[in-house]
């Protein structure tokens, strides 16, 4: 208990200290526009990492396909919108496709590997991303497209920055998510059954807990999170089906941050990292290679947190 | 660059009304005989890049149209040109390969129409080894510009950002300009610094954001450029980037406060569309060629060549007014030589180096070639404001003001086309 | 046990007789083009060897060859253009610079599950992606990046391999003793500890087998395999782009790893035959390139849960199958050859 306080008093002066380092010298106003730019990044980051952990905690499967769904999901809205179809179903399409994309594999394909290793069930993962990257590439060829909702069109100014409802949105519904999801496994049935698998698979069965249907349930709310993110990144950064499969790696590096168990800590990670990633561009010398910002800071965690430890059997990692 | 439908709604749209009466214009190629060319093919190679992050093959597809239209009327002396395409796939593996089996394994005397990010790079040491011309048609990265044996239709960024940046501080009072451009040492920098130039020779500022090619945020690009105190934006960018900086720009309100410049690569009649009616009228775009409702006697023959020779959802763009326009000139020149040569990849070479002074009503300046390690026959354009959904003219043809052509108007002067 | 460290296998043998194939006859019959695509093939076979050797004898996964075969190249391109050592001096450099580097990146994870080599390694393809597209190869401009805008500086070629033909020669040499650099680390300590861990990690550290360092040790192999396939790739060419070594890349090329099947030298070949050659058949018969992300993609999900020896595992099994055939008929005993070409 005690080193955890130390980790999170550890992180808030680190946080202090490069924040402090790279706005230095520097308008409040420029800091607050980068910072609040940063924080949308870095909630993107923290969804993405957020539907990664809530799968692999019930089903044991890190589904590096998340990213390519929420491709496919908006690709489709954007297709829909073109045929002048109503917005609101167009989003709602995002996340169905996405939302099925991740069910057929959770019911069709991941069972064939349920007793391999994790890293076998990821790498799977990754067959399936290219599959769908390809067709949806195949599908729409390169050119400059863009979708917007109209919540860009509402703002309120934040910093010196103007914030659109949409970076309200995605930000608020990232910190809600985190809440709804820590009630949803305290409080429930299914998030007890849920917590169960996570803890020990072979014993949540034999005590009867329903695997395949808590499992379907994971599946389909890390599909309905990968939809959501889809669109949100879709129409805050660029919509590109390839940007936005590969997404999922900035947000591994915010589960990285959370041991692919800890939603508070997947959530602060992913913030953080937007927010020196957008402040990095401060630094004259540092800015050029500022994406790699979010891997940086993983790695070291990752390094931090098993300072001491030796290499042991006991757990399922 | 394959806006396909839009594009060619659009643009046939404006020739529906402009060509009215003359729909049925035959295109006029080569030597225009109306004669099937029977002889001996002479191999003629095209390298672009297609996959992502974008398409260059208009380029080659129009010049291929044209040389479909040549061999069709009589060919180079009754020889037909066999035109020979290779995707680099943005690949410089790729782009190595399919320069050696053009001008290795088959033997081309030239190639016409090349379009690509990478190909160049990788190939002009091999052009110049091999001693064979490359008439290249999109062209964006320095050494397309900067070597020897390697001539672009079009201008490449570097001009196009400095007709903008000097539009902008001429006539929309700018007196700070950042540069938004990739993180490619021979694309972004090469082309910003001399507009930032420009800007401090006059007085002004100008600074750099550059963008990550792989990196996705280009709201810090954004507010990078504010943060260095820019009143004026040029979007040095691909056009999937640039519409992602204004619609950035357009979520926190910026429209007003700052100029929106950029060049060629927004000039594409499916822009307006996607960026919607808020930049009605705020954004302005310098174009390398003359823009489509110009509709002088060449981009009619332009269109008629496409029509009757291309597939049909080719794009009608810039690159491929290019293409069209490399092929056109190379087949001229092929005709004024000695008819037992055209076979001589060394007498090609000699032949196109040599061009000098041709005109089109698509470009503003003569073209030319020349003996030296530089080629930029095409630095003057028009300037365009993005109104109405579509793009009205505000400048006509204006040459550029920068150190950068000192070389290139001596060259000029010495060849008397000034 | 010395005989034994010589013994060569069915396997390898076919192995060896394919390597003095393309290296006798192969670039006598490629024209210009093939010479070339083929050069790009063996450096890519050799980063396959590195990453299917992993996969197949610990169950690592590594993400980010593609992007480690950068880094080596970089190395080369920087000592080309910034000193006047011989090729093979840079090339040396550019493997171990490659194998240090490999090991910084992998650091936070080898101590840890598998899973953490895979995320850790995939992110530092993502990193190593941004990074060289940043600050680019070196084409002889000054400085640490050595990064000039224009026609870059010449490549000096081995003083071996000037032509298009002898750099192919040269390449399949190099490409054949990383294999059996490999086939070596097998038969001696490494290779009994990689064996143990591969059954049971606990059980190998029970044995007293340091596992994290015989783990990186693996990784190190990988590491220098990809460096200097990096090398040999920037000799090729003369010059290398960021767009090379995407993250996509080293995704794709694990994958074609397993496809191939990881645990055969033809694996090797044949993921990178389908890796540099794939794309441009399709692209000739007029198919979008990105179906072969479908192509490749599918394969991996197949090969992961059906076909684990892959597509080499069959033509092995075929061959073996052949040769029992043929044996039988002759009266001979096949046993040793496909116990032999089961394992290899």
């Amino acid at each position: 208990m005690k080193t955890k306080y130390i980790n999170w008093l550890i992180y808030a002066v680190l946080m202090v200290v490069v924040v402090t380092w790279l706005g230095w010298g520097k308008p409040n106003k420029i800091i607050g526009m980068f910072f609040v730019s940063g924080l949308a990044v870095g909630s993107l980051y923290a969804l993405g990492g957020i539907g990664l952990v809530v799968l692999f905690r019930a089903t044991g499967v890190l589904n590096l396909a998340n990213g390519a769904a929420g491709a496919a999901g908006v690709m489709t809205a954007w297709q829909l919108g073109q045929w002048g179809v109503w917005a609101p179903l167009t989003w709602a399409a995002c996340i169905l496709v996405a939302l099925l994309i991740s069910l057929f594999y959770g019911r069709m394909i991941a069972p064939l590997l349920a007793w391999r290793e994790p890293v076998v069930k990821a790498v799977a993962t990754l067959g399936f991303a290219l599959i769908i990257l390809g067709l949806v590439s195949f599908l729409w060829i390169d050119d400059p497209r863009s979708i917007s909702l109209p919540t860009d069109k509402i703002g309120i100014k934040l910093l010196g920055l103007r914030v659109t409802a949409t970076r309200m949105i995605v930000f608020l519904s990232t910190i809600g998510l985190v809440i709804a999801i820590y009630l949803f496994l305290g409080q429930t049935k299914i998030g007890l059954n849920m917590r169960s698998l996570a803890n020990d698979r072979d014993l949540s069965a034999l005590i009867g807990i329903p695997i395949l249907k808590v499992e379907t349930i994971a599946w389909g709310l890390s599909g309905l999170i990968a939809g959501f993110t889809g669109l949100m990144f879709g129409d805050l950064i660029r919509l590109e089906p390839t940007v936005i499969t590969f997404m999922v790696i900035p947000s591994i590096a915010a589960a990285i941050c959370g041991r692919l168990d800890n939603l508070m800590v997947v959530l602060v990670g992913g913030l953080s990292m937007g927010v020196i990633e957008s402040l990095l561009t401060l630094s004259p010398g540092l800015k050029g290679a500022r994406p790699i910002a979010p891997f940086v800071i993983a790695s070291l965690v990752l390094l931090w947190s098993q300072r001491g430890t030796q290499l042991t059997f006991g757990g399922r990692d | 660059m394959k806006k396909l439908n839009i594009m060619l709604s659009a643009t046939v749209g404006f020739v529906g009304v402009a060509m009215a009466g003359q729909a049925a214009a035959a295109p006029s190629c080569g030597s225009n005989t109306g004669e099937a060319a029977t002889g001996e093919p002479i191999i003629v190679g095209g390298i672009h890049g297609n996959a992502a992050p974008g398409d260059f093959s208009a380029s080659t597809d129009a010049a291929a149209a044209y040389f479909s239209c040549v061999n069709d009327n009589g060919g180079i002396n009754g020889r037909p040109i066999d035109y020979r395409v290779e995707n680099d796939q943005w690949n410089p593996e790729l782009a190595s390969q399919a320069a050696a089996k053009l001008v290795d394994d088959a033997g081309a005397v030239a190639l016409v129409g090349n379009g690509s990010f990478m190909e160049m790079a990788v190939n002009a040491g091999t052009y110049a080894k091999a001693n064979v011309m490359v008439m290249a048609s999109a062209c964006a990265i320095s050494e397309c510009f900067e070597s020897s044996n390697i001539v672009s239709t079009n201008q490449g960024p570097l001009p196009s950002n400095l007709g903008a940046t000097q539009y902008a501080q001429e006539e929309l009072g700018a007196t700070n300009v950042a540069c938004i451009g990739l993180n490619i040492p021979n694309n972004g920098p090469w082309s910003c610094q001399p507009s930032i130039d420009l800007m401090k020779a006059r007085g002004g500022d100008g600074s750099m954001a550059l963008l990550n090619p792989g990196a996705p945020d280009v709201n810090s690009a954004l507010l990078e450029s504010i943060a260095n105190g820019a009143d004026t934006i040029l979007m040095n960018l691909p056009a999937g980037l640039a519409i992602a900086v204004l619609k950035a720009a357009e979520e926190q309100d910026l429209r007003d406060s700052y100029n929106w410049i950029a060049p060629t690569p927004l000039y594409d009649l499916s822009v307006p569309e996607a960026l919607g009616e808020y930049w009605d009228g705020k954004v302005w775009v310098n174009a390398e060629l003359a823009p489509f409702h110009l509709n002088g006697a060449d981009a009619q023959n332009w269109l008629a060549v496409m029509d009757s020779y291309a597939n049909p959802n080719d794009p009608r763009d810039t690159f491929a007014q290019s293409g069209y326009l490399s092929a056109r000139f190379f087949t001229d020149t092929m005709l004024a030589m000695d008819p037992a040569e055209v076979g001589d990849r060394a007498k090609v070479t000699d032949a196109i180096k040599s061009i000098k002074g041709l005109t089109s009503d698509l470009m503003c300046g003569p073209y030319y070639v020349g003996d030296s390690d530089f080629h930029m026959p095409n630095h003057a354009g028009y300037m365009l404001q993005m109104v109405g959904g579509g793009f009205k003219v505000v400048r006509d043809c204006y040459e550029f003001d920068s150190a950068y052509f000192e070389p290139h108007i001596a060259l000029e002067k010495k060849l008397g086309l000034r | 046990m010395l005989p034994k460290l010589f013994h060569i296998t069915p396997s390898g043998a076919a192995g060896l007789l394919f390597a003095v194939f393309a290296f006798f006859v192969v670039p006598t019959l490629a024209g210009s083009l093939w010479l070339n695509v083929f050069t790009s093939m063996g450096c890519f076979t050799l980063a396959t060897a590195g990453v299917a050797f992993m996969y197949a004898r610990l169950g690592m996964v590594s993400l980010t060859q593609v992007g480690l075969m950068g880094v080596g190249g970089w190395v080369m391109l920087r000592l080309n253009h910034g000193f006047a050592l011989p090729f093979e001096v840079n090339m040396v450099i550019a493997g171990f610079a490659t194998m240090v580097l490999g090991w910084v990146l992998a650091l936070p994870a080898l101590r840890l599950r598998g899973l953490y080599l895979a995320l850790v390694t995939l992110m530092a393809a993502g990193g190593l992606e941004i990074i060289l597209s940043t600050f680019q190869f070196p084409n002889g401009g000054s400085g640490f990046w050595g990064v000039q805008t224009g026609s870059g500086a010449a490549f000096r070629r081995p003083a071996l391999a000037q032509s298009p033909e002898a750099y192919l020669r040269y390449v399949v040499a190099m490409v054949t003793s990383g294999f059996l650099f490999i086939e070596l680390h097998r038969r001696l300590a490494p290779g009994r500890a990689w064996a143990l861990i591969r059954r049971s990690e606990a059980a190998a550290m029970a044995a007293g087998v340091n596992v994290t360092f015989y783990k990186a040790w693996a990784f190190g192999i990988s590491g220098l395999l990809a460096g200097g396939a990096g090398a040999l790739l920037a000799g090729s060419l003369g010059l290398l782009d960021g767009g090379t070594f995407r993250a996509s890349e080293s995704v794709m090329l694990f994958a074609l790893a397993v496809v191939g099947g990881a645990r055969f030298w033809l694996g090797a070949v044949i993921a990178a035959a389908l890796f540099r050659v794939l794309p441009a058949l399709l692209n000739n018969w007029g198919v979008d390139a990105d179906l072969s992300f479908v192509i490749f993609g599918a394969g991996l999900l197949h090969a992961v849960i059906a076909a684990p020896n892959g597509i080499a595992g069959q033509i092995m099994e075929l061959f073996a199958g052949l040769i029992q055939k043929l044996s039988n008929k002759l009266g001979l005993v096949a046993s040793i050859v496909i116990e032999g070409s089961a394992d290899d």
